[in-house]
């Protein structure tokens, strides 16, 4: 089976799930298939852990949520060691980070020491305590939620520390039609119970690999590079996307264009995640915010403006 | 939908139209190929047309048509109007005998009516085209702009002149491609084709036809602003000539009423002729100025026939019966003979009739009442001579006694400014008699720092009188300027004068049994006056400066004369090169046998203004070229990507100039807009799948960098008909 049709096969299982959301289940994969992790953005009740869940139990892996609270400390996440005094030495006893899918729930709610902690081991995929590391086992994904609407008593996270997330995702509510289904759907038993795994954990590493083998086209190179540029040169911009923010875009398109069937990434691809891309990695000043323009708008603005490179490069 | 092609009155009126715009093909060509039978054969274009009209089957009109092609023959060439068996027999030998030459490819032996049947074919083959334009495509333009060119060429390279056709062509035209418009609108929106409708659409294209026609009819026209090329062209190939069958325009002009203008040499030759002495050749006479030029008054006049060694009678007899004679050897052809002053009589080997008209004092070559042109000609000739005596007794008074058929020697327009009469006044004030008046004239030029040049010489303007330009403003100019100012002055004094044209006397190239055999070319066209003298007749003047021509005087009178010009002079001249407008003529004399890139620099540096106006019109037209280039980029992009190798590279090129075309065709790309919406978004816009296909390919080659996938000759057939879709 090809690579494009088993990943079919996975959004369509958490399409059982959620309804609606087959753009977010994209993300979501591409996230995934580029060793990246989601930060999802949104109201609490439109289905981000549904989503979560509905993707571990698609691809066979171990699902572990952590919720985050103000007083939730480190070793909360990441493990603690534990003194056994049976055989007095320390022993390890795993954080819920130790898993393959880790939803980390309402991140901004947890004190900055607790959220590095995180976003540590997510940049690392390993986990050091007492001098001792540990792997996280693979493959590793983190979708981290955040509630945009409660101010009081959190703790927004740094724009470093965001740049972690390779896309930042916005749930957004379902139509009325999406919503009567859910609604329709929830009546019976809860679907995700059961749902079964389309893909192993094996597959989805093989595919993890596969997809550093997309093509990507020195005139795609330099498109992303034009546009990353673009954002850092913007007037309403503070501090434009990082190289990171370019490698993130670059890896997320081989992910999207493997998910869409090709060996190469097109520029379709690159303006289609760039936003999501680049959204968190921009810092708007505040004239920008006077006129009401986000960064996804910006973001999107500069695609508008930016010639898509249609010729093959002269050198090549 | 009631199509507007069911409309039999409208499409009766557009067939009419296209009835008048074929005869103007049809008339140039019988006219200068001399064919006869004009009206047989536009009731041939008639018949096609009708039967186009009514639609009649082609196993009618075919056979119907080739009945009346035979019948044609039959009567044009055996004079039955019915088939006879005799004619019947006459049609199969003439087209055993051109099938035969056919076979055997002698083209010079098919007959004239295997030529004629060929005419028929192509009148044939032009009404289905034309039938086909209407009915069908509802289109005439291109040929209405092909009738429009032909019409220019012919008026231009030869003797046809087409004043009257390119107005008749232009109003036809206009009114056949605004209806076809008319026509085209109503089918495209599908407006029902009901007579009076079509009536109502067509009152604000016929008022408008009816304006600009009369606008444009009575508006002044500009002189052409290009001299005539052709002259250039003959001359160069050495092969100057009038066309068949009239009076031509190269080496010799018919239409002397708009002078002015410089012009280049040309020196072909015109004739040869073997004589004792060097003559003023003369053509015709011309006696209406209009301020612009000259032009031939609608005068009655019996035209006289004279045979082969007739005794003429010209306004200028022979001076005695002593005949010299002089051999001409004609090397362009004219359908009339040169004669030098004292003409007695013609001879030529040809029987002909010599008609000449005492008004133009022209005498036109006939044979069985059509144009010959002459080859070799004798003319027997006395030059006439005039007694001083008689001269000095010319009085002014004798001027206002003169016959009313001297009027129109004396007509000058309303229009002459009042100036050139009193400079006429002031030269002739000193001289009581017509003779030493016109002398004074004659004169006057050489005296006053006047110019010859042929280049460089003015137009007048629109309210500019020709003579009052070049006597007060320019003083520089040619035979013409010179000629019709003495003209003109010599009738401000009530002077019978008038306009002669002809050719100076060449020059001498051999000698023959004691004849000089003088070499005329265009170069030696030329003009000088005729004025009349009381008492003594009609005499010519030369006013040009450079110019030696002159009556010869007996000095019957016992007094010195201090006149040594008025003798003939012994020695010849060197003839200056002299030409009528029409050929243009370069400074450089014929004597001195420029060199073909001598001549070609002299045109440019003579015309450099308009080479510079042509290249800018030359760069208008790449610029209106390129401007309409979605219209014809398709028809030459499909057969060179098709002849190029099927090969990515190609296809990669070929895919990008689609882009362009669509751009061009209006479907504009953003600059942000990716090639996979920019397909999804043609394809919508044209119903197609194609573009989206030829897409993916291309993102494939180009972002998958795999070439090798690309399958070139498969997609062609969609790039085809995507670029096609553009050109619309």
């Amino acid at each position: 089976m090809k690579a494009t049709e088993r990943l079919g096969k996975v959004i369509d299982n958490i399409e059982k799930v959620i309804i609606g959301k087959r753009e977010i289940a994209e993300l979501s994969l591409v996230a995934l298939l580029s060793h990246g992790h989601v930060l999802l953005e949104d109201v609490p009740g439109v289905g981000k852990t549904m989503l979560v869940r509905a993707l571990a139990k698609s691809v066979g892996a171990d699902f572990k949520r952590i919720q985050f609270t103000p007083d939730l400390l480190p070793s909360d996440v990441v493990g603690v060691s534990i003194y056994n005094p049976k055989d007095m030495q320390f022993h390890f006893r795993p954080g819920p980070i130790m898993g393959n899918i880790v939803l980390a729930d309402e991140i901004n709610r947890t004190s900055p020491k607790t959220q590095s902690a995180l976003l540590e081991a997510m940049e690392e995929a390993s986990v050091t305590t007492d001098g001792v590391t540990m792997q996280i086992p693979k493959p590793f994904f983190v979708m981290a939620t955040q509630n945009p609407i409660e101010y009081e008593g959190t703790y927004p996270l740094p724009e470093a520390q965001l740049d972690r997330f390779l896309l930042r995702v916005k749930m957004g509510y379902p139509t009325r039609e999406e919503e009567i289904e859910v609604l329709a759907r929830s009546q019976s038993i809860p679907p995700i119970e059961e749902l079964e795994s389309v893909l192993t954990l094996e597959e989805l590493l093989k595919l993890q690999e596969e997809v550093r083998t997309i093509r990507v086209d020195d005139t795609i190179r330099t498109y992303i590079v034009e546009l990353a540029t673009q954002t850092r040169r913007d007037p309403y911009v503070y501090l434009g996307v990082s190289p990171r923010g370019s490698i993130a875009l670059m890896k997320a398109a081989q992910a999207y264009a493997m998910l869409k069937g090709r060996d190469y990434v097109t520029p379709d691809d690159i303006q289609h995640l760039a936003k999501f891309v680049f959204g968190h990695r921009i810092m708007l000043r505040s004239e920008a915010r006077y006129d009401g323009i986000t960064a996804e708008e910006l973001t999107e603005r500069i695609i508008a403006k930016t010639r898509v490179p249609v010729q093959r490069l002269v050198n090549q | 939908m009631t199509s507007i092609r069911k409309n039999k009155v409208f499409m009766g009126l557009l067939y009419v139209l296209v009835f008048f715009l074929l005869s103007e093909w049809l008339r140039p060509v019988i006219e200068l190929t001399a064919t006869g039978h004009h009206r047989l054969f536009l009731a041939f274009v008639a018949l096609g047309l009708v039967m186009a009209f009514f639609d009649v089957p082609w196993w009618i009109t075919g056979p119907l048509k080739l009945f009346y092609i035979l019948w044609f023959i039959v009567y044009v060439y055996t004079g039955n109007l019915f088939f006879t068996a005799e004619s019947l027999a006459f049609v199969v030998e003439q087209a055993s005998i051109s099938l035969s030459a056919l076979f055997s490819q002698d083209w010079q032996a098919t007959t004239d009516v295997f030529r004629t049947v060929l005419f028929f074919a192509l009148l044939w083959m032009a009404i289905y085209l034309i039938h086909y334009w209407v009915s069908f495509r509802l289109s005439i333009f291109l040929f209405y702009l092909l009738t429009v060119i032909f019409v220019a060429v012919l008026d231009t390279f030869s003797p046809y002149s087409g004043d009257a056709a390119i107005v008749r062509i232009m109003v036809i035209g206009l009114l056949l491609a605004g209806l076809l418009h008319l026509a085209r609108w109503m089918e495209r929106h599908g407006a029902a084709a009901k007579t009076d409708k079509l009536l109502v659409f067509s009152i604000p294209l016929l008022l408008l036809l009816v304006a600009s026609t009369a606008f444009a009819f009575y508006l002044p026209k500009a002189d052409p602003i290009w001299p005539d090329p052709v002259p250039y062209i003959t001359s160069y190939s050495g092969k100057g000539g009038v066309g068949q069958g009239g009076v031509g325009r190269i080496g010799y002009g018919v239409d002397d009423s708009q002078l002015g203008g410089s012009f280049v040499s040309d020196d072909t030759t015109v004739f040869r002729a073997e004589a004792e002495e060097g003559q003023y050749w003369k053509v015709e006479v011309k006696d209406v100025y209009t301020t612009k030029g000259w032009e031939l008054s609608e005068e009655d006049a019996d035209e006289q026939l004279y045979q082969n060694g007739d005794e003429v009678t010209t306004d200028f007899p022979p001076a005695s019966e002593e005949r010299s004679s002089a051999l001409v050897d004609m090397q362009l052809p004219f359908p009339f003979v040169l004669y030098p002053y004292g003409t007695a009589s013609f001879l030529m080997e040809e029987t002909l009739d010599y008609r000449y008209d005492p008004v133009q004092q022209r005498f036109d070559t006939l044979q069985e009442n059509t144009a010959f042109e002459p080859d070799v000609y004798e003319v027997f000739y006395s030059e006439p001579s005039y007694s001083l005596t008689a001269l000095r007794e010319t009085d002014t008074e004798q001027l206002s006694e003169l016959p009313p058929e001297y009027d129109r020697y004396l007509q000058l327009p309303d229009e002459l400014p009042d100036r050139v009469g009193e400079l006429a006044e002031e030269i002739a004030a000193g001289s009581d008699t017509v003779y030493g008046q016109a002398q004074a004239v004659e004169r006057y030029f050489g005296t006053n720092g006047f110019e010859y040049s042929q280049s460089g010489i003015a137009v007048p303007a629109e309210d500019q009188d020709y003579v009052d330009q070049f006597l007060f403003e320019t003083q520089r100019g040619y035979c013409d300027n010179f000629s019709t100012s003495m003209v003109v002055l010599l009738r401000s004094l009530d002077i019978p004068a008038r306009w002669v044209k002809g050719f100076n006397e060449g020059e001498v190239i051999d000698t023959v049994d004691g004849y000089d055999v003088y070499e005329v070319t265009n170069n030696n066209a030329h003009s000088w006056v005729e004025a009349y003298m009381p008492g003594v007749g009609w005499m010519m003047f030369e006013p040009t400066i450079g110019f030696t021509g002159a009556s010869s005087i007996d000095f019957d009178l016992e007094i010195d004369t201090s006149e040594p010009e008025e003798e003939e002079m012994p020695d010849r001249p060197e003839p200056e090169p002299e030409a009528q407008p029409e050929q243009p003529d370069t400074g450089a004399g014929a004597d001195t046998g420029p060199t073909a890139g001598e001549r070609f620099l002299a045109f440019v540096s003579e015309q450099a203004g308009k080479l510079i106006a042509a290249t800018i019109g030359l760069l208008l037209f790449a610029f209106m070229l390129f401007k309409v280039r979605k219209k014809w980029m398709p028809k030459v992009l499909i057969p060179y990507y098709r002849r190029k190798e099927a090969d990515a590279e190609t296809f990669e090129k070929a895919y990008l100039r689609l882009l362009k075309q669509l751009e061009l065709y209006g479907i504009k790309r953003a600059p942000g807009q990716t090639l996979r919406s920019y397909a999804e978004y043609v394809d919508s816009f044209y119903g197609t799948k194609e573009m989206t296909e030829l897409t993916a390919a291309y993102e494939k080659s180009v972002y998958g960098g795999d070439a090798q996938s690309v399958d070139w000759p498969k997609l062609k057939e969609s790039w085809e008909n995507l670029i096609n879709r553009t050109s619309g």
